[in-house]
């Protein structure tokens, strides 16, 4: 799906990943859509649960060839 | 850079009631669904390691300066991350595991039984599974029940007290971890005892248990080991009785509650075997017995004094009376159908590896193998 930013998180293990999105989102419009990639398994409820709490929105995730990714919106 | 601190230390520190709060900070389905637990009561808080970096003040705020922390994740990078940010706040001595909760799931406490002359006994506690494995050794020997995964823990003890493992005992096919007895009978050459009942469709090489048969240790002195098959938690369930005054019981008789009959999805005909094997084979056996069940659930309510799960068979009876005081077939499977509550999905996967049907990469391994054991009929004494 279409999003206005990308992050490559592969190879990092927690915090990274959830530290590396927090300070590129921020950066970001509300209601721009981030992709996220990463390979750390943790990441899987990790991300979609910090988005949860800060009051972003993971509108799509998969996974292949070992990696997952993660679509997060900005919330405002 | 703050200091770290390993499962065993944490144990310990469980165990000597140290004045501590353990955080963890792990999201809050993790900490919900596995948590660390020990022989004593202890101060735990969850406060999710992105709590920290999104609002680091807010966090912080929700603790105690004066406390000591000790910050514990699901492998140690966040909880070494927390410990750093905690650090910088001026907060003193804060340490996080090494590990995480994946070390804190393999980790194994020895202690001794106290035994007649003559030979040593073994709990091995595994808290983060809440499951006992045994070791017996005499004159250079031992002999291993139940080995959960961790098999450099085995022959490092083994190594470390002069002794070499010959024998491995299965109580019956683990569906709760993963065994640690194939790849030990690799590794020290010992002879494999498991039941065909639960075994014969595996691809692992095994020596078959015989009904009656007593194991001995090479020369025939020591303690004998009399096999007794005990089908109901699952077909091929053995408890093995050492010296005739201890039970390696499995999943069959648990300090508090009998081992669930339910897993296989036959739940009838497994409880009637279970009512069976407990009236004819176990009901049988002397008050005296200490049983050394494969399982506990509480650790306040089945753990000596000296932190060791085990108690006499007479207790057992009188602490279970709602199971073992049922005289009639149906009460039993009504009973057993009463208390019957979902198994972990993971549990299938499980009882294939340990057939030697599956073989998942070392990753998978321990994401299936951690958390706390679903083996008991019931969850309350009566």
């Amino acid at each position: 799906m279409a999003h206005d930013d990308e992050i490559d998180c592969s190879g990092m293990n927690c915090p990274l990943p959830v530290l590396k999105t927090k300070m590129k989102i921020d950066g970001m419009a509300a209601g721009s859509t981030l992709k996220v990639i990463t390979t750390d398994p943790g990441s899987c409820q990790d991300i979609p649960a910090w988005a949860n709490r800060v009051g972003h929105e993971v509108v799509e995730t998969g996974e292949g060839d070992g990696k997952f990714w993660f679509m997060v919106k900005r919330g405002e | 850079m703050s200091a770290s601190f390993t499962a065993e230390e944490l144990f310990q520190w469980i165990e000597e009631g140290r004045d501590y709060v353990y955080l963890d900070v792990r999201g809050e389905e993790d900490h919900a669904r596995f948590s660390i637990e020990g022989p004593s009561e202890i101060t735990l808080l969850n406060i999710p390691y992105y709590d920290f970096m999104e609002d680091p003040e807010g966090a912080v705020a929700q603790l105690d300066p004066s406390s000591t922390y000790r910050t514990i994740c699901a492998k140690q990078g966040s909880a070494m991350f927390v410990a750093e940010v905690l650090g910088e706040a001026g907060f003193e001595d804060v340490r996080w595991l090494e590990g995480g909760m994946t070390g804190w799931g393999q980790v194994l406490i020895p202690k001794r039984i106290s035994t007649p002359e003559g030979y040593e006994l073994w709990q091995f506690n595994r808290p983060g599974k809440a499951s006992c494995s045994y070791g017996l050794v005499h004159e250079g020997q031992m002999m291993v029940f139940d080995p959960s995964r961790n098999a450099d823990f085995y022959t490092s003890f083994a190594e470390a007290h002069g002794v070499r493992i010959t024998h491995l005992f299965e109580t019956h096919l683990q569906a709760d971890y993963v065994s640690g007895g194939a790849s030990l009978a690799a590794a020290t050459g010992a002879t494999y005892h498991a039941h065909d009942g639960d075994f014969a469709s595996s691809t692992l090489s095994y020596t078959s248990v015989v009904d009656g048969a007593t194991v001995s240790f090479e020369g025939g002195r020591g303690p004998g080991v009399l096999c007794t098959h005990a089908p109901g938690h699952t077909p091929g369930s053995t408890v093995y009785l050492i010296d005739e005054r201890y039970m390696v019981s499995g999943d069959t008789v648990f300090i508090v509650s009998v081992g669930r009959p339910d897993l296989g999805k036959k739940v009838v005909e497994w409880a009637k075997q279970l009512y069976a094997t407990l009236k004819e084979r176990i009901c049988t056996l002397p008050d005296a017995l200490m049983v050394l069940p494969g399982h506990y659930t509480d650790w306040g309510t089945e753990a000596t004094e000296d932190h060791l799960i085990m108690n006499d068979f007479g207790t057992i009876k009188a602490l279970n009376e709602s199971i073992y005081g049922l005289d009639r077939e149906e009460d039993f499977i009504a009973y057993i159908v009463d208390n019957m509550r979902d198994q972990p999905e993971v549990y299938n996967t499980i009882r294939q590896v340990n057939a030697g049907l599956l073989s998942p990469a070392a990753e998978e391994l321990d994401t299936m193998d951690l958390g706390k054991n679903e083996c008991a009929a019931s969850h309350m004494a009566a």
